[in-house]
């Protein structure tokens, strides 16, 4: 059984090995951090598949960029939720604030 | 004149007869009667061409009767002017067909080459087994003959059938049987091979006094029968295996053909006249329940019940398309002429691509719906008309007259939404319960390959244009569902071709899926069904990168307690039953726990289970079947660059005498030096100590690992007494690692 064109997954390692010489020339510590852009990619080939980009290395850097994307907004949400906590209030409302108003 | 109500057993031409059918009466006869039955096939081409032909076939002994037509090819816009030759005599149409191909190469046949059981079919609406009204002569001639049922019924009348059963006491592969076990309507007895007279003898009797209908063996095909034969010939001593006197038995070659990115072998096959012989080992659709599957797809394939239980399920959509297209005037072309027309790179592109697999999202995950498309593919081919003759579709629905694959797979798809629905609500000692869940499987696989034949180049009625757009509208179809799901609020974890994984909180009842089966049916238009609901479902990712999901590797516990595993050790066909076992029973273990919660009670006792296990491989507790490794031969023998295991256990089996054609399958162990293996069907057996026990535990690792890895429950110890200084074999079970160019 033969195939016209290749799957996704094969785009996919074709474009990786295409990226060879540069991930070589890397620091170790930066070729981890690559690999795990790459890793990330890997998570929306479906889509890529379903996208059928003429070009798809596109679609694999729009898929990087989406799951950085989702790591900055859980890290955003984190943080937000430990300055929320830390944070203290600029102006706290005083305890008997309520019953001033009180006639 | 004669009448009777009864079975139409088999079907086959004869030189003298013509055309032969056998039926069971009600009253319990087995009648052999005749019918006269002439076999039309047709000619096109230029028109001097078909008068050359026309001259050419009233010069040939058949005497054909000849006339000019016209006729419907289902890839050509205007009918076809045909020249028709009708062969009164169905048993000599074949040969005058076979040479008038080869003194006209040049033209197109039709209806050539269809099997005469299809003919058959097509007149008289009769298929294996059908019950039927029969009016003959004392002479034994057909005079009328009416089908009383159909292929659609899903609760035939039953057939009162004798089977006789033949197996050797061993598989002659691996040993050399000494005696056949024989049983019949509760009788049992065991004939020894040596010396073989009595048992031929014995067995002739047993043929004469008892006259199964059905002849069911073991290895029949590829040992029993033929030295049976043989035997029966030297010693002069005749073996009525047909019943059809003065016939010999039909042989049909063995082949190994590739299909699906693998080799299949099918053994050489023995056909009966008369009778019909099965042979267990050489029947795809024999299942566990016996002979149901192949009784219910000779039914709705009209093929014979011999053919139609050694055959592909390929062969058996493919012959009930020839069927429709016979009962619709539609032409049956010898060859197909049409070829792939030319598109774009960008039409390639976006057309060219199988179902949407999705990655999903690693873990255990609690409460989760599996749910999927019933029938999906089939559903897409009747729901928007695609066939070859048809426009493709625009939309998940048609406003066409139906086509010839609609027209196919329409009363099989309904046949089997019955029978599943029926199963739905049907306890297990129900009488129909094995019958029914035997046609639904044999129904399955039919329906499967449609989809696939649809693409095959060489069928007669495909397209890859059609096949394409299966896949299309399979996977916005997929994508409906998932945006419906999504509108109502449930999370989609994964995604396969045509089922998906969905959980929402406090969504664990079957009716709280309901809406939303609703919902995907009403935008798609496509039947869906809720598989179960999971305790826990765990997606496990990639060996090599715990970042990287793999979509078809996960195991789970529905809330019934039963279980789905993909992807794993134990599915796969090569792991030896002590690898397979221990995984499952880790699997059991962990799947007493209720709740994805509890899990963490149940570890501990699945990895007691696997050091006792490995326990019992160091001090050579394993029986040695169960350290069997079964692999394919993918090739033949001389053709291996670098031998693999199952390669260099055949060089063994075949120093021993013995041999594997590519396809089968080889079983071996794994021994210390040497070539590494020991072929199991050698006559000797390796002793225990030489057995591969690192290799062994390292495959049991392997196999713990998978189960135990997702809850980060994998015992370090074991690891580490399962260190092998030569690792390299294992690395034709593993994933590649992802490959950086240099």
């Amino acid at each position: 059984m033969g195939r016209t064109l290749p799957s996704i997954t094969m785009e996919f390692m074709q474009e990786q090995e295409a990226f060879g010489r540069f991930r070589r020339a890397l620091r170790r510590s930066d070729q981890l951090a690559l690999d795990d852009l790459f890793s990330a990619a890997r998570n929306h080939l479906a889509a890529a598949a379903y996208a059928a980009n003429a070009l798809p290395m596109e679609t694999f850097l729009l898929s990087m960029l989406l799951e950085e994307h989702k790591e900055v907004m859980r890290l955003r949400t984190l943080v937000e939720g430990v300055v929320a906590q830390q944070t203290p209030r600029l102006h706290p409302p005083a305890a008997d604030e309520g019953d001033a108003e009180q006639p | 004149m004669n009448e009777i109500t009864g079975w139409l057993l088999d079907l086959y031409s004869d030189t003298r007869d013509g055309l032969v059918l056998w039926f069971i009466s009600e009253g319990g006869e087995r009648l052999r009667l005749r019918q006269n039955f002439a076999v039309t096939f047709a000619l096109a081409g230029p028109d001097e061409r078909l008068r050359a032909a026309w001259r050419w076939l009233q010069k040939q002994p058949e005497k054909p009767q000849l006339g000019r037509s016209q006729g419907r090819d289902l890839f050509l816009p205007q009918p076809v002017t045909l020249l028709s030759a009708r062969v009164a005599n169905a048993a000599a149409q074949p040969h005058l067909f076979e040479r008038c191909a080869r003194a006209f190469p040049d033209l197109a046949y039709y209806d050539a080459d269809v099997q005469l059981a299809l003919r058959h079919a097509a007149v008289y609406d009769t298929f294996p087994l059908a019950h039927c009204y029969v009016k003959y002569d004392d002479d034994h001639l057909i005079h009328e003959l009416r089908a009383l049922d159909s292929a659609w019924d899903v609760d035939p009348l039953l057939v009162p059938f004798r089977c006789l059963m033949l197996e050797p006491d061993c598989d002659p592969q691996h040993d050399t049987p000494r005696k056949l076990k024989v049983s019949y309507e509760g009788h049992n007895c065991e004939l020894a091979f040596e010396p073989i007279r009595p048992l031929l003898i014995n067995l002739r009797a047993i043929l004469e006094r008892y006259d199964p209908d059905f002849l069911l063996t073991v290895w029949g095909d590829t040992w029993l029968l033929p030295l049976l034969l043989a035997e029966s010939e030297r010693l002069n001593l005749p073996l009525p295996l047909n019943r059809e006197e003065g016939r010999g038995v039909g042989h049909r070659k063995e082949k190994s053909y590739f299909t699906y990115g693998q080799i299949v072998y099918n053994g050489q096959q023995i056909h009966l006249y008369g009778r019909c012989h099965l042979d267990q080992r050489n029947s795809s659709l024999w299942g566990p329940d016996g002979l149901d599957g192949i009784l219910e797809g000779a039914r709705v394939t009209a093929l014979p019940i011999q053919t139609s239980g050694r055959t592909s399920p390929g062969t058996g959509i493919s012959s009930m398309q020839i069927l429709t297209a016979l009962r619709n005037n539609i032409l049956v072309p010898w060859h197909k002429q049409q070829v792939e027309q030319p598109k774009t790179a960008l039409d390639l592109l976006h057309h060219d691509q199988g179902g949407l697999v999705y990655q999903p999202i690693i873990g255990v995950h609690s409460e989760v719906g599996e749910i999927d498309f019933i029938s999906m593919y089939p559903s897409i081919m009747v729901r928007c008309n695609i066939s070859p003759e048809k426009p493709l579709p625009t939309f998940l629905g048609s406003d066409e007259e139906p086509g010839l694959i609609p027209l196919t797979l329409k009363p099989l798809l309904e046949k089997r939404v019955a029978i599943k629905l029926a199963l739905g609500h049907m306890p297990p000692w129900d009488p129909r319960y094995k019958r029914y869940q035997a046609a639904s499987s044999a129904y399955k696989w039919l329906l499967v390959t449609c989809f696939g034949y649809l693409g095959y180049k060489n069928a007669r009625f495909g397209r890859i244009e059609s096949h394409e757009a299966v896949t299309t509208w399979g996977r916005e179809a997929l994508l409906i569902a998932k945006e419906a799901a999504e509108d109502m609020g449930f999370t989609v974890l994964h995604m396969y071709v045509d089922g998906l994984w969905v959980k929402q909180e406090g969504y664990n009842q079957p009716e709280q899926f309901t809406p939303l089966l609703d919902e995907i049916s009403q935008r798609t238009g496509l039947s869906i069904a809720l598989d179960g609901i999971y305790r826990w479902v765990t997606f496990m990712p990639s060996r090599l990168n715990s970042k990287v999901p793999v979509p078809n590797r996960y195991f789970g516990f529905f809330q019934d307690g039963s279980f789905k595993v993909r992807g794993i050790d134990a599915r796969r066909h090569d792991m030896p039953p002590f690898i397979v076992e221990t995984q499952m029973d880790m699997l059991k273990i962990l799947g007493k726990a209720e709740t994805a919660a509890q899990l963490g009670e149940y570890i501990p006792q699945a990895q007691a289970l696997l050091r006792r296990r490995i326990n019992d491989l160091r001090r050579g507790r394993v029986p040695l079947d169960k350290l069997v490794m079964g692999q394919k031969l993918s090739r033949e023998l001389k053709v291996y660059k670098a031998p693999s295991p199952a390669a260099r256990a055949l060089m063994q089996l075949q120093a021993a005498g013995k041999d594997k054609r590519p396809g089968q399958r080889v079983r071996f162990l794994y021994i210390r030096g040497g070539s590494g293996v020991w072929a199991w069907d050698l006559p000797e057996k390796p002793p225990k100590e030489a057995i591969d026990v690192e290799y062994y535990r390292e495959l049991l690792w392997r196999a713990a690992e998978t189960v135990l890895s997702p809850f980060n429950a994998v015992p370090t110890q074991a690891r580490a007494f399962s260190f092998t200084a030569e690792g390299t074999r294992m690395e034709q079970a593993v994933e590649k690692e992802p490959v950086y160019g240099t």
